[in-house]
């Protein structure tokens, strides 16, 4: 078999990266010193990190998940034609496309992801092999008006895919409109939503996609200047970004008469320096132009004044990735996909308590179950799914018994959550809702900016409260308090950021009130999380006297006789409750409620 | 060592290229604050004195930006930067677990202190770097570390300071 000529090909976006795809590639070209290997963005598998898939010169392929340096013979033995098939670390083979690990992919219909994981970031002929920049070429080509760009993107129906659902086509219109010289394109890459990684993804794994995306959204508007805002916390999306940016410029695609036109358009990187609140426009070109990330009352509409007075345009990542599909299949071919409100495909980060984590594409339409059971696989563990949280800090949590509620905007929103920018991070019973509410409320209070008084105070009464109701020392009185708080913030601020605070807390009241009066009344953390109030005992029965708990007790409150399993106790005194020994605990002898 | 001998040698060279290059606007404060801590792992009071000095760029208005970012800091840091992620994935998945061994590990008690006393390593908190299916994640010095529950956290940090001739002051060294 050493003869067979292989092409391997290694998932390298920050997931695969973390999870050790540097020294699973290097010990492949060790041993496959001839194979020809390939580096491509995160393909959205996340729960299989590192993956690999190789194929021969037949084209006989395999992909692998879950690899590692220990498990990575098995397969090199395997394609050397001298071991069983490691079905564990098969996801799918070209005799088995829609195995198990296949169905993830399979089931999902990918417009913005289209290229992700399947070509070299940083190659930019790869981008053009895949029918790149096709989209600008005929817009220039053809004639195409900017008026006629918009009126396509009317027709896809298109919102905006940041969180709000404004129309994109309506929103171009009013910069197109206004009067101006200079106007200004900006892609807002700042995904300020903790559990979000959507937009990483599509800038990390695609950039010369959401670039083209930028050329068509700036000849529509007339924008001559871009500008990419992206979060720092992603230095590799950066990297690539730059790099297409370059790559564009060299190839006539950014610069003075762009493909021979009367186009001129070039875009900057301006990395963010860490603030939520920079995710909201107004915001977010304050700090372009270096100052505190705050908001402003709006109108003037960035449409009409944005950044540096002129008339901008902020568009989203991943709405901006859709745009090339659209202008190559035509804007009915999009609308007809989705619900008649919600045209088109959404792209979420499944995360938390799900079986098979990752980037999910799906049409508009289908329930979040869908979404959760035949795509992410259900459960993680064997406990039983409880809530999703959509949104992020803005959004909400959806409980179980409305998981049928289909992926639309309007639908979402009557939940009391919103769609938000696509973070999805899935609670099974062990978690705690009043926790996370309060988690939510820590995180806002710290991301809000202190323009709104109702925001800035507001919030910290909140989390003051919640984390009162977390240590046991709420009452029933202040679980009103936080509705009639939260309804205040919602009405009495400015931006985004404030009216949205409180909606982890008013959903999570709406549909576990119960969990509240757990907390309450009978001091119990039904998740079995709130340090307050739970204590950690050892369970002599099943305990082996190992020591371990001992070693990695930060406080020592752990004594006991070596092998002796009767002797081992934890003093409540001085225990923290930080779980450390629950963690470690090989027989699981650590009980704590 | 102590924290107060941590402070930085700063290289108005150094400064003075960066303005050089990146401009002496406001809108370039941004840019101008990431280069400085880039290259200190913070921002020295000396820096931002130049700063002030050799740009249009006011005292206030530069303070006023360093304070309102997240990922500007005024102290100093360790020689080795430890990130914990603490988005929801994460969150939901034990990240406190991962702070309470590190700072274990590392000796920090204080709860207003990040940084170990010897100067060995920071432990910041950071919103959400985006591997929430990998969650907890925690990245040192740039690399970041999958699935990383409380004890795999020190696990990792002992080898770390084992290769880099670290010394750890935490109570619990013994289990290197």
């Amino acid at each position: 078999m050493s003869n067979t000529q292989w092409t391997i090909t290694v998932g390298e976006g920050s997931c695969g990266i973390a999870a050790g795809a540097p020294e699973v590639t290097e010990l492949l070209k060790k041993r496959f010193p001839d194979a020809q290997f390939k580096s491509v963005g995160c393909v959205g598998m996340c729960h299989r990190e590192v993956m690999v898939e190789t194929v021969n010169d037949q084209g006989k392929s395999y992909l692998w998940g879950n690899l590692t340096k220990k498990n990575l013979p098995k397969i090199i033995r395997f394609l050397r034609g001298d071991g069983a098939l490691p079905t564990t670390l098969l996801i799918r083979s070209s005799e088995a496309p829609d195995c198990d690990g296949g169905h993830y992919l399979s089931r999902q219909t990918r417009i913005a992801l289209r290229n992700v994981g399947q070509l070299n970031p940083t190659s930019m002929a790869q981008y053009l092999d895949r029918g790149g920049y096709e989209a600008i070429k005929k817009i220039i080509h053809s004639g195409m008006t900017p008026e006629a760009v918009i009126e396509e993107v009317k027709i896809a129906k298109i919102r905006g895919r940041g969180g709000a659902g404004f129309p994109t086509a309506t929103k171009w219109g009013f910069a197109r409109n206004a009067p101006g010289e200079v106007k200004y394109l900006v892609c807002n890459g700042d995904e300020g939503d903790p559990g979000a990684f959507m937009d990483r993804s599509l800038l990390e794994g695609d950039p010369h996609n959401v670039l083209e995306g930028m050329l068509i959204a700036a000849y529509a508007i007339g924008a001559s200047k871009g500008y990419a805002y992206i979060r720092a916390e992603y230095p590799l999306a950066v990297k690539y970004f730059g790099q297409a940016i370059q790559d564009a410029r060299q190839a006539g695609y950014l610069g003075h008469n762009i493909l021979g036109s009367d186009l001129h358009f070039d875009i900057k990187i301006k990395e963010g320096a860490g603030a939520f609140v920079c995710g909201e426009e107004t915001a977010l070109m304050a700090s372009i132009q270096g100052e505190r990330g705050m908001p402003r009352i709006r109108p003037p509409f960035p449409a009409i004044s944005g950044l540096f007075g002129k008339p901008t345009i902020i568009n989203n990542v991943e709405t901006l990735a859709n745009l090339p599909w659209i202008i190559q299949n035509g804007g009915a071919a999009y609308a007809s996909i989705g619900t008649e409100k919600s045209s088109g495909t959404k792209v979420f980060a499944l995360a938390g308590a799900i079986a098979r984590g990752g980037l999910v594409e799906v049409p508009m339409g289908v329930s979040i179950r869908h979404v959760l059971e035949n795509i992410g696989g259900g459960s993680a563990s064997n406990r039983p799914l409880k809530a999703v949280q959509l949104g992020g800090p803005s959004g909400g949590c959806i409980p179980e018994r409305l998981f049928d509620t289909p992926i639309e905007y309007e639908a979402i929103n009557a939940t009391g959550a919103i769609m938000g920018s696509g973070g999805m991070v899935v609670m099974d019973s062990k978690s705690c809702m009043v926790d996370l509410a309060r988690y939510f409320l820590e995180f806002t209070e710290n991301e809000s900016c202190g323009k709104c008084t109702f925001c800035r105070i507001g919030t910290l009464r909140m989390k003051e409260i919640l984390t009162r109701i977390c240590a046991g020392e709420g009452t029933m009185a202040e679980i009103d308090l936080l509705e009639e708080l939260g309804r205040r913030i919602q009405t009495a601020t400015l931006c985004g950021l404030g009216q949205t605070a409180a909606n982890p807390v008013l959903t999570t009241i709406k549909y576990f009130r119960d969990e509240y009066i757990a907390h309450v009344q009978e001091k119990r953390c039904p998740g079995g999380v709130c340090k307050g109030l739970i204590t950690h005992t050892i369970q002599n029965d099943k305990c082996s006297g190992c020591s371990i708990c001992e070693r990695y007790c930060p406080v020592k409150a752990i004594t006991g006789t070596l092998k002796q399993p009767d002797t081992w106790v934890i003093d409540p005194k001085i225990c923290i409750n930080c779980g450390m020994c629950a963690e470690v605990c090989n027989p699981d002898a650590i009980l704590a409620a | 060592m102590t924290l107060q001998n941590m402070e930085a040698i700063v290289d108005p060279n150094l400064v003075h290229q960066w303005i050089t290059a990146i401009g002496s606007d406001s809108s370039a404060v941004v840019p101008i604050l990431q280069a400085i801590q880039r290259h200190y792992g913070y921002l020295p009071r000396k820096a931002m004195d130049l700063v002030v000095v050799h740009t249009g760029i006011n005292a206030s208005q530069l303070y006023g930006v360093a304070t309102f970012y997240a990922q500007f800091r005024l102290k100093p840091v360790g020689r080795h930067m430890i990130k914990v992620c603490h988005g929801t994935a994460c969150h939901v998945q034990g990240a406190d677990r991962l702070n309470t061994s590190l700072r274990h590990a590392l000796g920090i008690s204080n709860p207003e202190h990040d940084t170990a006393s010897n100067g060995s390593y920071t432990v910041e908190n950071v919103a959400c770097i985006g591997c929430c299916s990998l969650a907890p994640v925690m990245v040192i010095d740039g690399q970041a570390f999958p699935n990383v529950k409380g004890a795999d956290a020190q696990r990792q940090l002992f080898k770390h300071a084992r290769e880099n001739n670290e010394i750890l002051a935490g109570q619990d060294a013994e289990n290197q």
